[in-house]
């Protein structure tokens, strides 16, 4: 059963999940209010969004829904959305929103409601609606896009443009939903948004999709907030973009002062490598000092960098046992073709038996 | 919010492979070199630790590459950041209107935060603070990971 799929699907992503129901469950709503007004559409010639909103909201929000709903029909389902969204977003996803989005335009004048809704639930998409039939409407909190703060940077600019437009779908809709007051609101996940307009506020599309802007812009800064120390009680956007920027620079000038003394030093860069292989612990600050001592000698007698593996390989088999018995990530290790580095193999001989042996 | 151990680990191995790559190239330099060496390596290190999935790190690395030597970089992971990247650059240009007054504290802010990070002039202004987030954390672990360097060569003086 579709129920089974949808559960299984969104089961390991909760907040997509969430977010998947809330959307399917107000595309269910839209279909019952469709059902219990049930006024054939009285234009064909929508071809515009301008158009759209002169009709009355009912009427609106069944031509929106009888099109989009041939469109789910029409369209396969894209790849489930629960998994694109632990990593990168396809590419091919976005297009096909973005075809769906253009034929938003275009409204066919389905008279067959009926139809549509009853091969709505059957569609794999992600807006799995039977899923969504047995689970309450949870109100999204907006910072659950915090989890996930990392978002490939393309495909935003195609995911904005699809909210802009179901934005102003959802805008219309505004006199039917007055109940709901909560609004939902998360770009990164969704393709679509749903905002639901709150009570009183305004509804043309510019609007909303400013609001929704806004509102993703000020969750972002409250993780800011309290990322950087001191400034959870300083309320005002300029005020705590400061505060940012002043850590950021400091970090920054952190930065260049830690490489001027690690250049300082020592007169070798080699021995930056000696130390922190022994020195290096789970924790970075517990360092294997008696470990230290022993390299330390070598980078004196080498102080160019055409350093031998040889020896290098005999100090890390010798100090690997008490240093690296504590690390904690053993498969953290990136091999040397992860790594954008690339290197020469004969630096790739040595580390790769270096990261054999702290496999142990 | 102190960055996780694997991040600096992730760093570090980074690191210490760019490092050895520029040992085996510049056999003697001054403090200052070495400094931007070190320097330089670092940020390729955080950046590349990041595999790509962040802007900032994909323009750290496409400028490193077309700046400095370009032996520390590899070709192949940064040509299609520059490119992408050149080709931003020459829609924002095109785009653009001429007005450089910034009105207001925090457009002023926000263009200094653009100025900060890396490859910051090109996003917009959400994208802006998802990235410095996740620049102030990678910054972050940079630094432990220097300063904890810096304690540990120090402690057999």
């Amino acid at each position: 059963m579709e129920l089974n799929e949808g559960m299984a699907g969104t089961g390991s992503h909760k907040t997509a999940s969430e977010r998947d129901e809330v959307a399917a469950l107000e595309s269910l709503q839209f279909t019952d209010e469709i059902r219990r007004l049930m006024s054939a559409p009285a234009t064909d010639n929508a071809s515009s969004f301008t158009a759209l909103l002169e009709l009355p909201a009912p009427q609106a929000v069944q031509l929106i829904h009888s099109p989009e709903s041939a469109k789910l029909i029409a369209a396969p389902a894209p790849s489930p959305n629960v998994d694109d969204f632990k990593g990168s977003f396809h590419f091919p996803f976005n297009s096909e929103l973005i075809e769906r989005a253009t034929r938003f335009s275009v409204f066919t004048g389905d008279g067959n409601i009926n139809d549509n809704n009853k091969t709505n639930s059957p569609e794999p998409t992600s807006y799995n609606s039977s899923a969504s039939l047995q689970k309450p409407v949870k109100s999204e909190p907006t910072e659950t896009e915090s989890s996930q703060p990392l978002v490939s940077g393309p495909t935003v600019e195609n995911r904005s443009i699809k909210r802009k437009d179901r934005e102003k779908v959802k805008g219309s809709t505004k006199k039917s939903k007055t109940k709901a007051k909560e609004s939902s609101d998360d770009a990164d996940k969704l393709p679509y948004v749903h905002v639901r307009a709150r009570r009183g506020q305004a509804t043309d599309s510019h609007s909303l999709a400013e609001r929704a802007r806004r509102e993703k812009i000020n969750a972002r800064m409250k993780l800011l907030q309290e990322l950087v120390p001191g400034c959870s009680k300083i309320s005002g956007t300029a005020l705590v973009l400061d505060e940012i920027i002043n850590h950021v620079q400091s970090l920054q000038r952190q930065v260049e002062f830690l490489s001027m003394r690690l250049a300082a030093v020592n007169p070798g860069i080699d021995f930056n490598l000696d130390s922190v292989f022994t020195a290096d612990s789970g924790s970075l600050m517990d360092s294997n000092f008696s470990g230290i001592v022993m390299p330390t000698m070598w980078p004196e007698v080498q102080l160019n960098g055409n350093r031998q593996q040889y020896p290098q390989q005999l100090h890390f088999d010798a100090l690997q046992q008490p240093a690296w018995g504590k690390e904690e990530v053993c498969n953290n290790y990136i091999t040397p073709e992860n790594s954008l580095l690339s290197y020469d193999s004969g630096n790739s001989a040595s580390l790769q038996s270096n990261q054999l042996k702290m496999e142990l | 919010m102190r960055p996780c151990n694997s991040l600096k680990l992730e760093f570090l191995k980074n690191w210490i492979m760019g490092l050895q790559r520029w040992s085996f190239s510049k056999k003697e330099m001054g403090i200052l070199e070495r400094k931007k060496a070190i320097k330089l390596s670092a940020d390729i290190a955080m950046a590349s630790a990041r595999n790509g999935t962040t802007r900032w790190s994909r323009a750290l690395i496409a400028n490193a590459y077309s700046k400095h030597d370009k032996h520390l970089v590899s070709k192949g992971a940064s040509t299609e950041y520059s490119r992408r990247i050149r080709s931003k650059k020459i829609l924002k240009r095109s785009c653009r209107r001429i007005r450089r007054r910034s009105k207001g504290l925090v457009r002023e802010r926000t263009r200094i935060l653009k100025n900060l990070i890396p490859g910051g002039e090109l996003m917009n202004e959400g994208s802006l603070i998802e990235e410095s987030l996740d620049y102030i954390v990678s910054l972050r672990a940079q630094v432990d990971v220097m300063r904890s360097l810096v304690s540990a060569s120090e402690v057999d003086r």
